[in-house]
């Protein structure tokens, strides 16, 4: 019999496991993958960005195909809150309806369909880092114009409810969404207590208030909860010298160009900062000249020149020039950097390479490119500058046009400006910015997820590196029609060649004769490791040699700055690359390489060209790109001197679909229950009454029973 | 326990001990006294402890009162106050709740 049952028990767990595969979580839910959410930041006085209640906002599915539909959600929509599901298209033209008025709005799901971009998008403010911007510039200017034209402003302000989006190469998910839609939710009308399509969005955020209050909670012990609820944002700035600095490497102090640009730019979703025209082709310029210039002045003659170039990479420039105002922080107490401290009145120029590349798909079939060099007075260090750069330039077909203004663009400038006021506005400290838009951006995507390769027409050509990491000439690339005169690689390079020629100049205080220049062919792979794959050969060989080989992703590193006790990717590969271009390739192995220690020079054990570990001099470095907010004791927050931006933490995003029920059933559920307690509540009382009924009385009173011969007797008798 | 199987000083030593513990912040234990002994105290036929132990169940049931009416108050000044105290409501928190003010 035992043997009959176990047979028979087997059988029903099979039939109950081939019939209820799926579980009934995912019979209900469906997961909405690959989106990109929309996270919460800090500065001293306010929070800015998304989060959702910690379960997750849930909302009623509504497509919006225009600007009716998103009208009608927030004015007659009735079985809300809802789930705004809108193209990038249309964002620009219902997201202020939805800020607001955000009552029946629980979420918004944003969408690229197609290749078609809308005309802008960028959540930038339109006057991007405006505290922290020189008091004297002016934005917008007085005709009204600035900067950022069609930012919305979103990554800076408090957005009432979670936004996701969702890439072109995630469409399907929002097909599936779709025909939810039209199933469930078409009849507008009669929508209240029906099954109806819905949307969960989960991003809560574990920050609130403002970053002092956010940072106290993070570092006070409580006893049960030591939960870190924000970091400050940060990470690591890269600096470069033509010639080795500091003491006991330099006779005397040699005067110094400082020429910088920015690595980071921002998104208002997580993971999505591509920054092509915002910071990739400045960061790629200075990198090439940097390279090009160490190759036309080597370290060997460096006691042959009077002057030195110092090459700076600022990180977190979206933030409020968190990297850029630690410098001049620094700086202004003569210390920056720490290894090798200069002061400001050792800089006798500084040249920004500010945002360029957004003009580049105007001109993207036009060998020319107009660039503007902005600077708040003719100095003579910056007409001098500006005049050896505009020969050089010439010769490339490109243009530069001085704009003398106190109404600088958003840049590092600023940081100086303001902190280094004094030196700054006397000319002891003089500064010039390259741009290639005036008045306002021509990059209509600035620091938003369509900056991206194709906003600056970039096509990689993948041609074949030399064994020793010899780069194809530009004049033979073109010679031989890989690129043409009007492709991004070789605009660049131009660029690039063009800087490095007037920096000659004014180190070697002669025009350069040789033939060295920046090739468009590293342009190309420098551009195609920083906005189309990670896993390129510059750099696979400018990886630290390690014995396991990690293949990296075959994506673009998001230049977001993140948070300080993170180090991003973009900066390590920045400085690295200059390690393996511009550096000296020493015969040493690893140990050897590792035991180096020349003041003035960092070692560097890479992959290099044959994967097989290179020895690389350099004088690259790396210094921290911290707010000064966060060093200061007692630095009040409040007082918008320096960023202090932080980044909140969060322990999940997810989105799901599913249909929602009418409401019915849990109201049945609930009605149910309640008749039920009811129910037993009497029955007990009735059984309570009448115990005796149902029970046997106690040994002592069956005497009593009996000699009564009823119930009723012998309660009777007990009274 | 079972008052009624407890001989009478018994249940004063008890009741004694009961307020004792209490005065050592503890009143939960004076509520419980308060309840515990309030038949023995008011409402059984008098009985020689009795009088002591009215006295221990008044002064019990009267510290209880003032220690609920106490905390009543600091809870809910706390609960009303602790976002505007900034950093001195959060060091009075055991927990900090996450994602609000």
């Amino acid at each position: 019999m035992a043997y009959k049952k176990i047979i028979l028990l087997l059988s029903v767990v099979l039939v109950i496991r081939l019939s209820q595969c799926e579980r009934l979580h995912e019979q209900i839910y469906s997961s909405i993958e690959g989106g990109a959410a929309c996270f919460q930041r800090l500065n001293g006085t306010h929070q800015a960005g998304c989060k959702s209640p910690m379960n997750g906002a849930v909302g009623v599915v509504q497509m919006i195909d225009d600007v009716s539909d998103a009208a009608w959600l927030v004015n007659n929509a009735t079985a809300g809150p809802y789930m705004a599901v809108v193209n990038t298209a249309m964002f620009l033209d219902v997201i202020d309806l939805f800020m607001l008025k955000s009552d029946n709005i629980a979420g918004i799901l944003i969408y690229q369909n197609g290749t078609a971009r809308p005309k802008t998008f960028s959540q930038e403010s339109t006057c991007p880092n405006e505290v922290s911007s020189d008091p004297a510039s002016q934005c917008p200017a007085s005709s009204g114009v600035s900067w950022n034209m069609g930012g919305t402003g979103l990554l800076r302000r408090n957005i009432p409810f979670p936004i996701f989006y969702l890439p072109q190469t995630r469409i399907e998910e929002i097909d599936k969404i779709n025909n939810c839609f039209q199933r469930y939710n078409l009849d507008r009308a009669n929508q209240n207590g029906k099954p109806l399509c819905s949307i969960q969005l989960k991003s809560f955020m574990f920050a609130a208030v403002n970053s002092e209050v956010c940072l106290r909670r993070s570092t006070t012990s409580a006893l049960l909860t030591p939960t870190k609820v924000c970091d400050p944002l940060g990470d690591q700035n890269v600096y470069f010298s033509l010639f080795p600095r500091g003491k006991g490497v330099e006779v005397k102090t040699k005067p110094i160009t400082l020429v910088t640009a920015r690595i980071d730019s921002a998104s208002l979703f997580d993971g999505l900062a591509p920054g092509a025209a915002s910071s990739v082709v400045g960061m790629v310029t200075l990198l090439m000249s940097a390279v090009t210039l160490s190759k036309m002045l080597p370290i060997s003659d460096s006691q042959l020149y009077d002057s030195n170039v110092v090459w700076n990479l600022f990180n977190g420039e979206s933030y409020d020039y968190i990297g850029s105002q630690r410098v001049a922080y620094e700086m202004k107490f003569g210390a920056w950097p720490t290894f090798a401290p200069m002061d400001s009145s050792d800089v006798k120029l500084h040249v920004e390479l500010g945002q360029i590349g957004g003009s580049l798909n105007l001109y993207s079939e036009n060998a020319s490119w107009p660039l503007y060099a902005y600077a708040a007075e003719s100095y003579t260090p910056v007409t001098e500058f500006l005049n050896e750069m505009l020969t050089n330039a010439k010769q490339f077909n490109m243009t530069l046009l001085p704009v003398f203004t106190k109404n600088i663009p958003p840049s590092s400038l600023h940081s100086f400006r303001r902190i280094l006021k004094n030196e700054t506005e006397s000319g002891e400290f003089p500064e010039v910015l390259l741009v290639d838009y005036k008045d306002t951006f021509t990059n209509a995507y600035y620091e938003s997820v369509f900056d991206d390769a194709d906003n600056i027409g970039f096509v990689y050509r993948n041609i074949s590196v030399g064994p020793d990491g010899q780069f194809v000439p530009t004049s033979a690339l073109l010679a031989n029609g890989t690129i043409r005169e009007w492709d991004v690689q070789v605009k660049i390079s131009r660029l690039a060649t063009a800087l490095a020629l007037t920096l000659y100049q004014r180190v070697a205080g002669k025009p350069y004769a040789d033939d060295v220049d920046a090739s468009a062919h590293l342009a190309d792979e420098m551009l195609y490791c920083f906005l189309r794959s990670q896993a390129c050969r510059l750099l696979l060989a400018a990886a630290y040699a390690t014995s396991t080989v990690e293949v990296p992703v075959a994506s673009a590193a998001p230049l977001y700055v993140g948070v300080a006790a993170q180090s991003n990717t973009p900066a390590i590969f920045a400085g690295h690359l200059l390690a393996l271009l511009a550096g000296t390739h020493l015969p040493l192995n690893k140990t050897g390489c590792d035991a180096l220690n020349k003041p003035g020079f960092s070692y560097y054990w890479l992959r290099g060209w044959n994967h097989t570990g290179v020895c690389m001099q350099t004088t690259m470095n790396f210094t921290q790109a911290v707010s000064p907010a966060f060093l200061l004791q007692d630095y009040d927050m409040s007082s918008g001197m320096y960023s202090t931006w932080t980044e909140s933490v969060w322990a999940a995003m997810w989105a799901r679909v599913f249909v929602s029920g009418s409401g019915g059933g849990a109201r049945a559920a609930a009605l149910a229950g309640a008749a039920a307690t009811l129910a037993a509540a009497l029955l007990t009382y009735w059984l309570s009454k009448h115990a005796d009924l149902l029970f046997k009385q106690p040994a002592d009173s069956i005497a009593n029973d009996a000699a009564s011969g009823s119930v009723t007797g012998h309660r009777y008798f007990e009274l | 326990m079972d008052l009624n199987r407890l001989p009478n000083d018994k249940k004063l030593q008890l009741c004694r001990w009961y307020f004792k513990v209490g005065c050592i912040f503890l009143p939960f234990a004076w509520a419980v006294n308060a309840v515990w002994f309030f038949k023995e105290a008011f409402v059984k036929p008098p009985f020689e402890e009795q009088k002591q132990i009215k006295k221990y169940v008044l002064m019990s049931a009267v510290g209880a009162a003032v220690w609920t009416c106490a905390l009543i108050t600091w809870v809910t000044v706390f609960q009303l106050n602790r976002v505007s105290w900034g950093a001195t409501g959060d060091m009075l928190s055991f927990i900090v709740p996450l994602g609000r003010a």
